[in-house]
């Protein structure tokens, strides 16, 4: 816990230090750099929400909206 | 008649797509980059399998094998320059003969490890989801909203929330918050020996062997509600030219029926009853009537050259049932030969088992709280994937007024130490609303409007 609060205070104290340009984002918005599940990746979060009793923080489902775990 | 219907909705449709686009053409007197260029429909398609030998229909032993296909159809709009409407409409079918064993009793020898015809062995889910997405003139700011409905044999569900997304450092820094409510309702099923509102089964017809004098305590549930609150923050930042970050918590409570209401238990205190080879419930499966479950997330992409991406997934959760777990994920993206992306990629899973968790048979009478549902076992798991993805950013193939441009394809195995697998196949096409100022008006003309 205490190691994921400090991952957490290193990236905000890091975003102060180093500001990448829009125009220099090409990598960073390339489709493949998205930080979020790609449309194709849904049913196999939503079997994992089902089979696993862990869901939340992957842009799944977090509980609610079916019988599962 | 039928026809007339589908063809009223498809021109619905259309005049739906053709008011957004001639609608933006008005509205560029100044000009800012649309937030969605044109219309998009994704179709996605799956298909799975799994097995095991716990089910927790039969208390923890007994076949899980299911076969599920799913479809979904994702048609999103652009209102004007800065709003998008979404609209996700989904159906699944699926096959188990796990929950075929709600009733094994079909005429055919009654045994877990073997599916039954009954009526619960093949159900079919329906899911629409409605969003709606607005982004501020400098794009700086983003609201959300979303309405969905789900509807299977045995669960209703109704949800709604919305979220506000906040990017500031020149996009550098992205902060977003998120809340759900959905409110869930039961329409319970029971094993059929406990039921006796059942039509097609009686007791009294077979010969119960074992413990003859069969007398389980069975109380229906009284609260057929299940409602879930979530509340979810996110920060992302990009920290090099190459590479971001992502840190996300998930906070979800839930209230009601926990349980599931087909589960059986068997308890070690108490002989055991059979009709057949099926050995009848003691009891059905009972937890609390209210779990906090927390997520850490952390997600990290990494642009090595043109070709490879490496995209890795870390999340810790623990929830107030005794359950700890840990996922780790890592995808590694490389292009080829222009259009070309294959996705190799590997997860691994752990959890530990739920206070009131027990295998077969090891459950007694006395406990409180009981399940034998081994997806609250402690466990570790395994995930293999390989995908493949064609894109077209020219959209040069054309079904109708749409170009293709992409196609997704993509295979995940994944297995227990329990002994459990699954094997899932998943396709996905993307299309965009192509020659949008000619096409549209020009059917409309030709069909009459």
């Amino acid at each position: 816990m205490k190691k994921i609060l400090l991952l957490i205070a290193i990236a905000i104290s890091l975003s102060s230090c180093a500001i990448v340009k829009e125009y220099e984002m090409v990598n960073i918005n390339d489709p493949d750099m998205a930080l979020s599940l790609r449309k194709i990746d849904r049913f196999e979060a939503n079997f994992q929400a089902y089979r696993e009793a862990a869901s939340g923080a992957n842009g799944g489902k977090t509980g609610g909206g079916c019988g599962c775990n | 008649m039928k026809m007339k219907k589908s063809g009223i909705v498809v021109l619905l449709l259309i005049s739906t797509l053709g008011f957004a686009q001639n609608k933006s053409v008005d509205s560029t007197k100044v000009y800012k980059k649309r937030v969605l260029e044109s219309s998009e429909i994704d179709f996605i398609t799956s298909y799975y399998l799994q097995d095991g030998r716990n089910a927790a229909v039969s208390g923890g032993i007994g076949t899980e094998e299911l076969s599920d296909f799913t479809s979904n159809l994702v048609v999103s709009v652009p209102l004007n320059d800065d709003d998008i409407l979404t609209v996700d409409a989904g159906i699944s079918a699926y096959s188990s003969a796990s929950s075929s064993n709600i009733n094994p009793f079909d005429g055919d020898n009654a045994d877990p490890f073997l599916a039954s015809s009954g009526a619960s062995s093949s159900d079919v889910w329906y899911n629409f989801t409605g969003s709606y997405n607005h982004s501020s003139d400098n794009r700086n700011n983003i609201w959300d909203a979303r309405l969905s409905v789900s509807i299977e044999f045995d669960y209703t569900s109704f949800g709604f929330g919305g979220g506000y997304t906040k990017l500031f450092n020149e996009k550098n820094t992205e902060a977003s918050v998120h809340a759900n409510v959905f409110l869930d309702s039961w329409s319970p099923r029971y094993p059929v020996e406990l039921s006796s509102a059942s039509r097609s089964f009686s007791i009294d017809d077979y010969t119960i062997t074992g413990n003859s004098d069969y007398n389980p305590t069975f109380q229906p549930f009284s609260n057929k509600s299940r409602n879930s609150y979530s509340l979810g923050f996110g920060l992302s930042q990009v920290l090099s030219k190459n590479l971001q970050t992502l840190f996300a918590l998930d906070l979800v409570f839930q209230q009601g029926l926990l349980s599931t209401p087909y589960q059986r238990i068997y308890f070690s205190d108490i002989e055991d009853s059979f009709i057949e080879d099926f050995q009848l419930a003691d009891a059905i499966e009972l937890l609390p009537d209210t779990r906090l479950k927390v997520a850490l997330g952390n997600r990290m992409s990494y642009y090595i050259n043109e070709y490879i991406v490496l995209r890795s997934f870390y999340r810790y959760y623990f929830d107030d049932w005794g359950i700890i777990s840990h996922t780790a994920s890592l995808e590694i993206p490389v292009k080829f030969a222009d259009k070309f992306t294959l996705y190799p990629s590997y997860r691994y899973y752990s959890q530990t088992a739920a206070d009131y968790f027990a295998p077969y048979e090891k459950h007694v009478s006395t406990e409180r709280f009981y399940t034998s549902d081994y997806d609250l076992s402690g466990f570790y798991a395994n995930q293999y994937g390989f995908g493949i993805t064609y894109t077209d950013i020219f959209t040069n193939s054309h079904i109708w007024i749409f170009g293709l441009k992409s196609i997704d394809l993509k295979l995940n195995y994944y297995e227990r130490d329990t002994g459990f697998n699954a094997l899932f196949i998943v396709g996905g096409f993307k299309f965009v609303l192509d020659d949008r100022k000619k096409s549209i008006p020009k059917l409309l003309n030709k069909i009459g409007f």
